[in-house]
């Protein structure tokens, strides 16, 4: 079962998770073999061999499949700007309490 | 007095960064009395290589994230002294990598100056303070085949990504849960954090990494680092033995402990998610 939430906020508002930049990645597929939680898909004959299905299976604030490839083609969002987004985000929910 | 060095570059052919590898160890060879190890050679035939790598401080030289020189050396066993990274390297020195095989201008000045950094000779001073951490704790145990977790029962933090912090008075130590050593095995080397640096809650805290992977540290906590572990620099694998005593990462002087806290978990909620993990994600 993926989490739903990350700290009490729903995991859909936090948004993290891996970029391809399409023209690096070579399609070892590494970064799919290496993440357990079902993040990335293959589509075989399809121009984007590989996409990010499921964003919100990434663990926040994980970025340990982008130390496995090669050419350095995934990239993730700002770590301090996400910080700050998940504090405002509980803070709002406190406030609809 | 001339430094020996053993030096494994991945010599990665079809590559700018694996064909730099290779040229940065021959000028460091040229200039000291290093030794280069082959990796083609030494992967079908180690005997011509096992006195030096073990003899010498080894350096290994990876172009790029496939680590292939670092898994060579997971692969055999070999104790690493230094490691560095070309990819990370023209990053660091804003020097663009291209997509040809042969180098340009460019590509000799990044292979100069990593060589001569190499070169220099330089004693990394650490600064290991004496706090007022305790040398054991209390474990709950949670045990899947022939693995075992520990988690601490009382004092300590963590985060989702499996790192903890354990605070005394306006100081902290962090590092990693058993859930990361043991995924990641034989840890076999670790980049500390620049001491001096300030780290914001989630920022990367060095890394660690094992045959299998690089872990980066996800710091539970915003500070500055006044301390790492410089046990870990030659025997990484105390990590492996105890992450939250001899293993400890490193020392972080606390900003704002209170509001970090509310993105934490404690004992209890850590020991539900790790156990999740385990069952879900150990194999
Ligand atoms: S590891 Fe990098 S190059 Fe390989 S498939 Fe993933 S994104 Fe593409
Ligand atoms: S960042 Fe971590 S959780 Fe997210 S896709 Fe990569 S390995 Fe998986």
């Amino acid at each position: 079962m993926a989490e739903t939430t990350f700290m009490g906020v729903p995991r859909e508002k936090i948004d993290w998770s891996p970029r391809i930049d399409y023209t690096k990645c070579n399609y070892c597929m590494e970064c799919v073999k290496f993440c357990p939680h079902d993040v990335y898909e293959i589509r075989e004959g399809e121009e984007k061999k590989l996409i990010v299905k499921n964003p919100n299976n990434c663990v926040v604030f994980c970025r340990a499949c982008g130390k496995t490839c090669g050419v350095d083609a995934l990239s993730f969002p700002n770590k301090n700007e996400t910080t700050k987004m998940i504090k405002e985000l509980r803070k709002e929910m406190e406030g609809n309490e | 007095m001339s430094k020996s060095y053993a030096l494994l570059p991945c010599n990665g052919l079809d590559k700018c960064a694996g064909c730099i590898s290779r040229e940065v160890a021959i000028k460091v060879c040229e200039n000291s009395d290093s030794e280069i190890i082959c990796p083609v050679l030494y992967r079908v035939a180690d005997a011509r290589y096992n006195k030096i790598a073990q003899e010498k401080p080894l350096i290994v030289i990876d172009g790029c994230n496939t680590r292939c020189a670092s898994r060579l050396a997971s692969e055999k066993s070999l104790k690493i002294a230094q490691k560095i990274n070309i990819s990370d390297e023209a990053k660091a020195n804003n020097i663009e990598l291209h997509n040809s095989l042969k180098l340009n201008d460019e590509d000799f000045k990044l292979v100069n100056i990593i060589a001569d950094n190499l070169l220099k000779e330089e004693e990394k001073v650490i600064s290991s303070l004496d706090t007022d951490f305790p040398e054991k704790f209390e474990y709950e145990i949670y045990k899947k085949d022939k693995f075992i977790f520990r988690v601490p029962k009382e004092g300590f933090y963590f985060n989702e990504n499996d790192c903890y912090v354990y605070v005394v008075g306006n100081r902290a130590r962090i590092g990693v849960t058993d859930y990361v050593q043991q995924s990641l095995s034989d840890i076999m080397f670790f980049t500390p954090p620049a001491v001096g640096s300030e780290i914001e809650q989630f920022g990367e805290a060095g890394t660690i990494e094992s045959g299998k992977a690089v872990f980066e540290v996800v710091s539970p906590v915003s500070g500055t680092v006044v301390a790492v572990n410089e046990k870990l620099l030659n025997s990484p694998e105390l990590i492996n033995e105890n992450p939250y005593e001899k293993g400890w990462i490193e020392e972080i002087e606390l900003s704002d402990f209170e509001s970090d806290k509310e993105l934490l978990y404690d004992f209890n909620k850590y020991f539900e998610i790790m156990k999740r993990k385990v069952d879900e994600f150990h194999v």
